[in-house]
């Protein structure tokens, strides 16, 4: 990529733009870089989270190697794993298609947005107290509409396996909103003449989002997967409130594990698990970015 | 106009954020509180905040900010690492308490208080005193001299028991005599129900009373123990057969409904809850009125109670002049009458307190609270919860989180032992 040249003039405004820039940094550092930085150093010590954390220089990975050793750790690696396919596909998928559905501005298309958005304003604890009675096992609302096929079918959900891995993805898959909303910004932004132009060539509905949409909405998709990933990896809420990472360590993820070090005033161990879910962030970043080409120019 | 405005209103939120303020002399504190809004504690805290406010007023104020008992003692926790605590603190979290807040002499030493407050000191329970004193002598908090045995509540009208209290049977004979009935248990939450129908299981096993009272300050990590091997083999079978069929996720408020609507005939739960089981309560249904509602102790003769907690406490950074209030709120709490409405309200027995003949005609009156209480007799079994006997992870999550696979038998009772064995060992610090 070019290296941009700046003028004069542009770099008289230097000075101001950095000024302007400057709360922002400050805000940053304060409540974001600094404790980025005390999690990193704290991961490597012993900690109760009150007195000063003890760093053993015979054994500086004590909580990865503790960490290795929770009977919820690789399970809630396994469910991330799976959890993160699922986001990438099912869940972009489904905001995506919404978004380009809703790009056609068909008749009603504004209300249809506002009722996709209502989800996203109610908090996940809410959702999370919501779907428990939606998968009650004796007057759950989705037990009820299998009895009408199957009288005797009777599953607990957040409390069975393997229906309890089902249970929590029903409770984030279809709450795409997010990525409905910035797909839907890159399509409006896609400038008219390029489907002119391709209608003039001959080409059909499907086509032109195949070969214009799709491919100019690259980095929207692209930041809708990074978005879903990501919330994945800090999931909690929808877990702590409903099966709390059972049955066994069905459902378990690392931010449960994490808050649970917490309860036991394991502060070092609790964020060895911080630093493993901002290493994954950034490796997921890096990854769907190169995937996704993002830093090239789309137009 | 608008800079004005602007001064104001963020004026105004800088004096709304400040912890206390001192106006006219009245020493006004904020302190965070669970015992508000539907919490059943809210019933006797709440007005009893006011009655201090209004002896004391124009010297002292106190005001309540709502917060959920789930909440409490981690927002406590949270305070303290911020040194944010409030003036006044109730219990929190016993590891913490014990691993930070005394180490770091984060609380006002109460000896002081005590020796000036002889009134107070001479009701304070013993063990409970001596359990709230450091090494050095120092006194941690003051608890309310009250103890409160917790057991259990059925529904005379649908269970007989031929003649006998639950109190008189084991828990195989009272499960026989409950027929078809359920018992109101819950694995969401805490599992508090369950946890204390446990407890009772436990307790009346060889050696089981003593387990659980040798471990309320030194944790129990080692589950697999005949006491509760058995007392977990037990729970199974009572679990699998007579558990209402909300039992699965149900938190405390859906095991006091089944209770409540009659699709339980028993719910385990302690004397403060009477207000809601009272007659008069208005959250019955299913043409129940709560009118046969009886107050007893668990099946084996046990009763749950640990004098070994934390009570009331001052935080270290408080000022003199909120220390002031502070100690003021906790001699008026222990004073007689304020424990006689204590106790008239939650129940419970003062052992050092001489009550008036008012008090005991009005408990007598009291019917089902006074049931509940003196259903304890001289040979009752009193112990501490196992929930008090277990680091606090292990009690307020994996207990219940392992619930539903012994339920389902996906888990044997060595098995859940083995689990919980391995859950308590992971909470240790390296």
């Amino acid at each position: 990529m070019a290296r941009v040249q700046y003028s004069k003039l542009d770099r008289r405004h230097f000075p101001k733009i950095y000024l302007f820039l400057l709360p922002t940094l400050i805000l940053f550092a304060m409540f974001y870089l600094w404790p980025i930085i005390q999690v990193l150093f704290t991961a490597f010590t012993k900690w109760d989270g009150f007195n000063s954390p003890k760093f053993d220089i015979s054994n500086p990975f004590v909580n990865f190697l503790q960490l290795f050793k929770m009977r919820g750790f690789m399970p809630s690696l396994k469910n991330l794993f799976w959890w993160s396919l699922i986001a990438m596909t099912l869940h972009v998928g489904i905001g995506t298609l919404v978004g380009f559905l809703l790009a056609q501005k068909l008749k009603g298309w504004k209300f249809v947005r506002a009722v996709f958005m209502i989800p996203n304003v109610i908090s996940s604890a809410a959702w999370a107290m919501i779907y428990r009675f939606i998968f009650n096992k004796d007057f759950g609302l989705l037990n009820g509409i299998i009895r009408t096929v199957n009288p005797n079918f009777a599953v607990n959900w957040f409390y069975e396996s393997p229906a309890a891995f089902w249970a929590i993805t029903f409770t984030w898959l279809f709450y795409a909103v997010i990525v409905t909303l910035i797909v839907l910004a890159d399509l409006m932004a896609i400038p008219q003449e390029l489907h002119e132009a391709a209608e003039i060539d001959g080409a059909s509905g499907w086509k032109k989002t195949l070969k214009i949409d799709l491919p100019l909405c690259r980095n929207s998709i692209g930041t809708g997967v990074i978005l879903s990933i990501t919330s994945r990896i800090a999931m909690y809420e929808n877990i702590a409130l409903t099966s709390r990472g059972g049955p066994g360590n069905d459902t378990m993820g690392l931010a449960v594990l994490l808050v649970k070090s917490i309860n036991d005033y394991n502060y070092g161990l609790a964020n060895a698990i911080a630093l493993m879910m901002f290493v994954f962030g950034i490796l997921v970043m890096l990854l769907i970015n190169r995937v996704f080409r993002m830093n090239d120019p789309v137009y | 106009m608008k800079k004005v405005l602007a001064l104001v209103l963020a004026a105004m939120m800088l004096l709304g954020m400040m912890p206390f303020a001192l106006a006219d002399g009245v020493v006004s504190v904020t302190i965070p509180h669970y015992k508000t809004g539907e919490n059943v504690g809210a019933i006797f805290f709440l007005p009893q905040v006011e009655r201090f406010n209004a002896l004391y007023e124009g010297k002292y104020h106190i005001e309540i900010e709502e917060l959920t008992q789930d909440m409490y003692a981690d927002k406590i926790q949270q305070l303290g690492q911020q040194r944010k605590l409030p003036v006044l603190v109730e219990g929190g979290n016993t590891e913490w308490i014990k691993n930070v807040v005394i180490p770091n002499n984060l609380f006002t030493d109460l000896a002081p208080f005590l020796a000036e407050h002889k009134e107070v000191a001479d009701l304070l329970i013993e063990s409970n005193l001596a359990y709230n004193t450091t090494e050095d002598g120092k006194v941690f908090s003051v608890a309310l001299p009250v103890i409160r045995p917790m057991g259990m509540y059925y529904n005379g009208e649908m269970i007989d028991l031929g003649g006998k209290t639950p109190a008189e049977m084991s828990w195989d004979e009272f499960t026989e005599a409950l027929g078809d009935n359920k018992i109101a248990f819950m694995t969401g939450e805490n599992a508090w129900t369950t946890t204390l129908a446990f407890s009772s299981m436990i307790a009346v096993e060889e050696g089981g009373a003593e387990l659980l009272r040798s471990h309320t300050i030194d944790k129990l990590y080692d589950f697999n123990q005949p006491a509760i091997l058995n007392a977990v083999a037990k729970l199974q079978k009572i679990l699998q057969n007579y558990a209402s069929s909300n039992t699965v996720g149900a938190v405390y408020a859906d095991a006091a409904n089944a209770f409540m609507s009659k699709n339980a005939a028993v719910i385990a739960n302690g004397s403060w809850m009477v207000g809601d089981f009272a007659e008069d309560g208005g959250k019955w249904s299913n043409g129940f009125d709560g009118s046969t509602v009886h107050g007893a102790v668990l099946p084996g003769n046990v009763a749950l109670a640990n004098t070994d907690g934390f009570g009331w406490w001052i935080p270290a950074n408080a000022s003199d002049a909120e220390k002031e209030l502070g100690m003021a709120f906790i001699a008026f709490m222990n004073t007689p009458a304020e424990l006689e409405a204590y106790m008239l309200a939650e129940g419970g027995v003062a052992p050092n307190l001489k009550v008036s003949d008012e008090y005991t005609e009005k408990a007598k009156a009291s019917g089902l609270m006074y049931e509940y209480v003196n259903a304890v007799n001289a040979d009752t079994i009193i112990c501490p919860s196992f929930g008090d006997c277990v680091p606090s992870s292990v009690g307020d999550q994996e207990f219940g989180k392992l619930l539903p696979q012994l339920i389902d038998g996906t888990l044997t009772p060595e098995a859940f032992c083995a689990e919980l064995t391995a859950a308590a060992e992971e909470t240790r610090l390296n």
